[in-house]
Formats: structure tokens, sequence, C-alpha cells
């Protein structure tokens, strides 16, 4: 049951009871259930990915990108949600995104030969950061390089897609949905309505 | 064998034609309801609490066969296959057009928005208020006790609020006001402005056999308990169980039959695998396959006694085409930042509204006539989609994204626009759709009205958030694409004059007797509320006004 968290495992568990002793009020009310309840997950992926869109060095490019967008400090980053398999799987099935993401890799490796004389990924971490900045920041931008600002802003949309719809992007946000109450969630800070009160801030 | 002649055959099993089905069934008649698409099975089409790192690609649907001509939850991944690939429709030059269209039984009701106000008098007799346009041939006072049935029948969670443009019901304990609401709640009661609980179809508690909602916020990706209203789990068991239903899926409506005296004798439909065609006669027919399909089928039900459209003598079928101009205002709550998550996302739509605070007293007082709602939301969402707003990169970056998680506030208006004689549907006179059913062609604009509401609303919902102590981060440039709303309304408007309007005040057209009409097309206009409530309560009655004229006989 790989992949699968607990609370949909307790929900499918509660769905199936329901079903067979049809005591679930709902269900005997719907008027098409089929009876089967929640398929099996398909199995864990293989440990080592193989890309199906990009070239070994373009994948480690758009791993490398990922993992500075969104590092592993002190919780998990990019590296460790799967993020470059995810935008790997996207770009495959997307014409458009293929186009634009190969085209800015090149562009990224180019640039960087022009500056340091080196490809991106020959770059020290920080030279790598330095030169992302001036494509990230307003403040450092630099004239005739909207190609690589969109080329980056691009990559910074997909790993934040891919990081914040995996498991351990959710559970940096805490997500707290998709679980079971009893009743509806309602504002815990009863005396302090415009909420000018409240604890100093955890993050 | 003789061919079965059925009492009713409903088209659409929705708000309307389920709603219609479950009254006739119940009455007795023998029906046989036309669905164009296959049934839903919750436990497979539904989402069913699956984390989006269980998907292939994680929700946001295969980009290869995302349709990027329909908003985005048309191809989201956990209901793939609920909502059609094909559009039905062309657009005429200048216009923009939405059609998102769920086939499957019960229709959009699947995955609606659950926001369930009543129209009120002020919306029936709004031309005698402000002199636009033709009032409703209802009154308030006769459609009350219907609405209150409806309420009843599917359970509605509310407050007690006393607005005369929004008359209370009957109402389930509300939905509770998370810390933004409570925020935004304060930030208004200092403009003068309602912020209050919704009326949201969700069952706060268990009802009418219905289990209590779990709050797990995944509603509008369908609901496996059946603890919202939508047509499969509210209407059509009982209907099933009367033993007087006789169910048709995949049975696409092409157009009704008439006889040599003009009157409907029955349905052609194409089944959708076999694309063979098919008639199945009845007594009475009931059109609800959803405002735009309704009056495609009607434009498409030509003979030679109706050689404009089945019950268009009046000219005026496809005319008026009404819809809600959605757009939204956003920002965020900096009293919020880095406090812990808070399960905001409990319904996955709204919980508190702003209902119509314009043009109550004086009908003419704003630059603009009649009103409009605002829907606030925010707080933390499965999806950060925050993110544009905070620049860069690395941990900083990742740091800012947690400590925002919670603040997050949006505005999205529900603005109805006027009937216009600009704003209309046609055949198109060339495309033809993969059943070879010629497509609608869509002729709309926004109108001066509806634009002026925009401007209002935005800079009232900016005076909302300013007053809570809020930052504004963006408006919209655009409203979004007409159609978004899915609310469309008013092409086949009731009325008492058969030279004006398609049916008269019991949904029954004017020129065919045994032709009931049971969805939002015959609506007079848009309102500030969303349409699913007054479907269903204006469908019940017209379902009982047709069991009443069969059992008289007529």
């Amino acid at each position: 049951m790989a992949g699968q968290n607990v609370e949909r495992r307790e929900i499918l568990r509660m769905l199936s009871l329901a079903a067979a002793a049809a005591t679930f009020p709902g269900f005997s009310k719907w008027s098409f259930a089929c009876g089967a309840i929640g398929e099996e997950l398909a199995p864990s992926k293989p440990a080592v990915y193989q890309p199906v869109f990009f070239t070994a060095a373009e994948y480690a490019l758009v791993e490398r990108l990922a993992a500075i967008i969104i590092p592993t400090d002190e919780t998990p980053g990019a590296d460790q949600a799967g993020v470059a398999e995810f935008i790997d799987v996207m770009t495959a099935r997307d014409p458009d995104l293929q186009h634009q993401l190969r085209a800015g890799g090149q562009w990224l490796d180019a640039h960087s030969q022009k500056l340091e004389g080196k490809p991106f990924l020959g770059l020290s971490s920080d030279r790598q950061v330095s030169l992302l900045e001036t494509l990230a920041y307003r403040e450092k931008f630099r004239a005739g390089e909207e190609s690589g600002r969109n080329y980056f802003a691009l990559m910074r949309e997909y790993t934040i897609m891919g990081f914040y719809t995996s498991e351990v992007g959710l559970k940096e946000l805490d997500f707290p949905g998709l679980r079971f109450y009893a009743e509806s969630p309602a504002c815990p800070h009863r005396d302090d309505p415009e909420h000018r009160h409240l604890p100093p801030p955890q993050f | 064998m003789p061919q079965q002649i059925y009492d009713v055959i409903v088209i659409g099993t929705g708000a309307g034609g389920g709603m219609a089905i479950k009254t006739l069934c119940q009455a007795g008649l023998k029906v046989c309801a036309l669905n164009s698409g296959r049934r839903l099975d919750p436990q497979k089409d539904f989402r069913n609490h699956r984390m989006p790192w269980e998907m292939k690609y994680r929700g946001f649907g295969d980009p290869e066969t995302r349709i990027l001509s329909q908003p985005d939850f048309v191809n989201t991944e956990y209901v793939e296959g609920a909502w059609e690939q094909e559009l039905v429709h062309t657009t005429a030059p200048g216009t923009k057009w939405f059609w998102p269209r769920c086939s499957a039984v019960g229709g959009k009701t699947n995955f609606w928005g659950r926001s369930a106000p009543r129209f009120s008098e002020i919306d029936f007799q709004a031309a005698s208020r402000d002199g636009v346009d033709v009032d409703w041939p209802v009154t308030y006072q006769e459609m009350a006790p219907f609405y209150t049935r409806v309420e009843t029948m599917i359970g509605v969670a509310s407050t007690v609020q006393n607005r005369p443009s929004n008359p209370d019901g009957s109402y389930l304990p509300p939905m509770n006001f998370r810390c933004f609401d409570r925020i935004l709640e304060a930030g208004a009661r200092k403009l003068g402005i309602p912020y209050l609980p919704d009326r949201i179809a969700q069952l706060t508690v268990a009802h009418a056999g219905h289990p209590a909602c779990h709050f797990c916020g995944d509603c509008t990706s369908g609901c496996e308990v059946g603890a919202f209203f939508s047509a499969p789990w509210f209407l059509l068991p009982e209907a099933e169980a009367s033993g007087n239903l006789d169910l048709r899926t995949n049975a696409v409506a092409k157009n009704v039959l008439v006889d040599d005296e003009g009157k409907a004798s029955g349905v052609a439909y194409i089944d959708r695998a076999s694309r063979q065609e098919y008639e199945v006669r009845g007594r009475a027919v009931v059109v609800a396959a959803s405002c735009l399909e309704t009056t495609r089928i009607l434009l498409n039900s030509k003979s030679r006694r109706w050689p404009d459209g089945l019950a268009n003598s009046s000219g005026q079928l496809g005319r008026n085409l009404c819809d809600h101009l959605y757009a939204g205002i956003s920002g965020y709550l900096p009293q919020l930042l880095g406090q812990p998550s808070f399960p905001d996302n409990v319904s996955d739509s709204s919980i508190a509204w702003m209902p119509r605070w314009q043009n109550l007293d004086h009908p003419r007082k704003e630059k603009f006539v009649r009103g409009y709602a605002v829907y606030p939301d925010g707080g933390c969402w499965e999806f950060p989609a925050y993110y544009d707003a905070i620049e860069g990169f690395g941990s900083s970056f990742k740091r800012a994204m947690k400590r925002r998680y919670p603040t997050p506030i949006s505005f999205m208006t529900q603005i109805p626009t006027l009937a216009s004689r600009k704003n209309y549907v046609d055949l198109d006179p060339k495309a033809k759709d993969s059943f070879g059913i010629p497509k609608v062609r869509i002729h709309f604009h926004w109108g001066e009205n509806e634009l002026q509401m925009w401007q209002h609303a935005k800079h009232a919902c900016a005076e909302v958030l300013r007053a809570s102590g809020g930052v504004l981060e963006s408006v919209d440039e655009e409203p979004q694409t007409p159609g978004y709303s899915q609310h469309e309304i008013g092409t086949c408007r009731m009325g008492h004059d058969a030279k004006q309007f398609v049916t008269n005040r019991f949904g029954q057209t004017h020129d065919v007797a045994n032709l009931y009409l049971c969805d939002a097309s015959v609506f007079v206009n848009g309102t500030d509320k969303p349409p699913v409530l007054s479907i269903l309560t204006f469908s019940l009655r017209t379902s009982e006004y047709l069991v009443a004229q069969m059992r008289r006989g007529a």
C-alpha cells in the first residue's frame, strides 16, 4: 500500500465496513454504487529513475535547479520530493514545455559559459546561486536576459507544483485537509475576533 | 410488439431533471429519463481523499489531453472522464465562452459549489423597482412554500439573517467561521458590509437519511458519502425505488418529436456507443438538459409545423442569455503570518458570503441597477497558489511559503448580467458535433451595468480587506471568461405573454401544451444568487403542475 497515508487507509476501512454492514446511511442512498472499494495503488517506483523525456545531462540540470529552488535544509526539499521526476513526466506529455525547457537549459549553459567559462553544472554552488539570483530577483535583473528569466520562472513554477503536491511538500506546510472532522472546524480564538493578540509566529 | 408510450420523457438528470423525475415517478407516472452520459460510481469516479502524490500527474491532469479551451476543473485528474471533452458550441466573432459540460448521471450537481440561497421578491419584481426589463411572472409568496420543501429535502446550512434581498429559510446549523472569516467579518462590519454564513447545501448534521459531512474539503471532486445534495444521492434513488423509472444512459438527445398537430410525441436520441438513432414516445416531454443544451435541443427540433425550432413562435428561443460575471480580488492577512496551519479548506467552497447590500433601500442608488454578492475565501488550501507573490528561491523562499500558508484571502464576485438583445444563441449553420447534431453559436458580451458592478465590487473588496488589516495584492484585470460560472440563464424565458416569452409561469411552453422546461433556461434573468436551489424549486412546482394537468386529462 505504498503512498497511502493513514487518513486514507482509515477512510477506506470505514467505507468498506459501512458498505458491508449497510449501516452507513449514505451508502444505500447512492443509486449507482458498484461495490468495489479503493483499488490497490501502483507499486512503488524503481530505485533509479530513468527520465522519459530529458537526456541524462538535461535531467541532471533539472534536478540541480529544483534542489536550489527548494533546498533540503531543516526540512526535506525538492530532491526528496521527486520533483525532477514530476517535471520529466509532465514535460514528456507537453510539446510546448519540451521546447521551452530544452531551449532554456541551453540558454543557461551558454550564459554560464559566457560569464564563467563553464557550463552551469560545472560551477560551484555559490556561483550557481549568484547566477540564478540575477534571473530571480527584480533588483538584480540585467538587460537582455529576458529569455533566461522566463526559463527560470518556468522551472520555479514546475518545481513549486511538484514539491507542494508531494508528501513531504504538504507535510512541510502541514496541510490540514482531506481528514475527518466531527464538526466544521471553528476559529479557536474566541475572545479575539480581529486576531490582534495571537501567539508569536511559529515560523 | 407495439412501442411503449411513457407518460413523460425527461431529458436530463441534474437538478432540474432529477427533481422532475423524482416528482413524476412518485406521483405514479411512467417516466423515461434520457441522460447523455454514464452513471458515476462514487468509489471509482470521485476523488475519495486521494492525495496528489498518488496521482500520476499530481492531480493537474495529463498535459497531453488537457482541454485548454475549458477551465482547469474540467481537466482535474481526480474525476477523470466525468466532464465532456467535446465542445458543442461555436462562438460568434468577438465572443469568448466556456461551456463545461458534465454529462454523467446527475450532471453538475455531482460537483457543484453548494451555495443555495433563495431568490427574493426584490429579484422577482426587480423591473417594477428599477424600470429595467420585465418582472418575473411569479411572486415570492407563491414560491416560498416550494423553497421550504426543497430545503427540507436537500438540507441547507445557514442562519436567519433578516436581509431584504435574502429571505430566510429552514436551515441546519451553520458551518463555523474560521480565523480569517472572523477577521474579515470584523473588517466588513466597520464598513457596514454584511459578512455572514452562506446558505450552503452541505450537511452539518445528518439529515433525511443522509450522513453528516466529515469536512474533508473534497466536495467539488464528488462526495463519496453523499453529505451534500446531488441528484444521484438525493433524488434518483427514490425515483428508481418507485418502479416507474426507465433511465437510459449514454442516450444523447437530438430533438423532440412532434405529431401532426404540433404536439410533443417523443424524443429522438443517439446511442453514444453505437451511434444509432432511437426514438422514444411519451404523452409529455420535459426538457431539463441545462440552459444551453435545452435551447440547442429545441432549436434542433424543427418540423413543418415549427420551422424555427420547437415552441418558438415568439422568436425568443435562445434570446436573452444571462451569466454571472466572476472575477477575483486577492491579498493576505499579515496577522496570520507564521501561525500554525488550520483546517480552513473544509468545504472546498465558500462557507461565508457577502450577500447583496447594494440598491436595497433605493433601487437606483448606485451607478448600476440590481446588485451582486461576493464569496470570500482563504486560509490553508491544499495548493499554495500564492507562490507568485513571493519572489526568489532557496531556504528563505521556502520559509516565506510556509509563513504565508494560513494567510491568503480571495474574494470572488458574483455579478448578474442584465438580459440583452445582443446576448443570444442560435444554431451554427455549418458546425456539427461528432453525433451529427448542429452546434449552437454563442453571442455574448459583458454589458455596461455588470461592468459598473465590477468596478464597485473591486473597490468594496479592497476596502474590506484594508479594514481587516489585510494587504491587497492582485485584482483580476479581466473578468473570467463568460460561461465560467456555469450559471447560464434565460434563453427560454417564462412570462405571461405568448408573443414575448417561451413558457408560461409554470414552465409549460406557450406553443406546445405538453412540453415543459425544468432548468434555468426559463428564468427571466440572473440575480446575485446562484441558480441551483431555484432550479430545484421551479422544477418541483412545474412537475407538480404537470401531474395535475395529466390527471385532468389535459
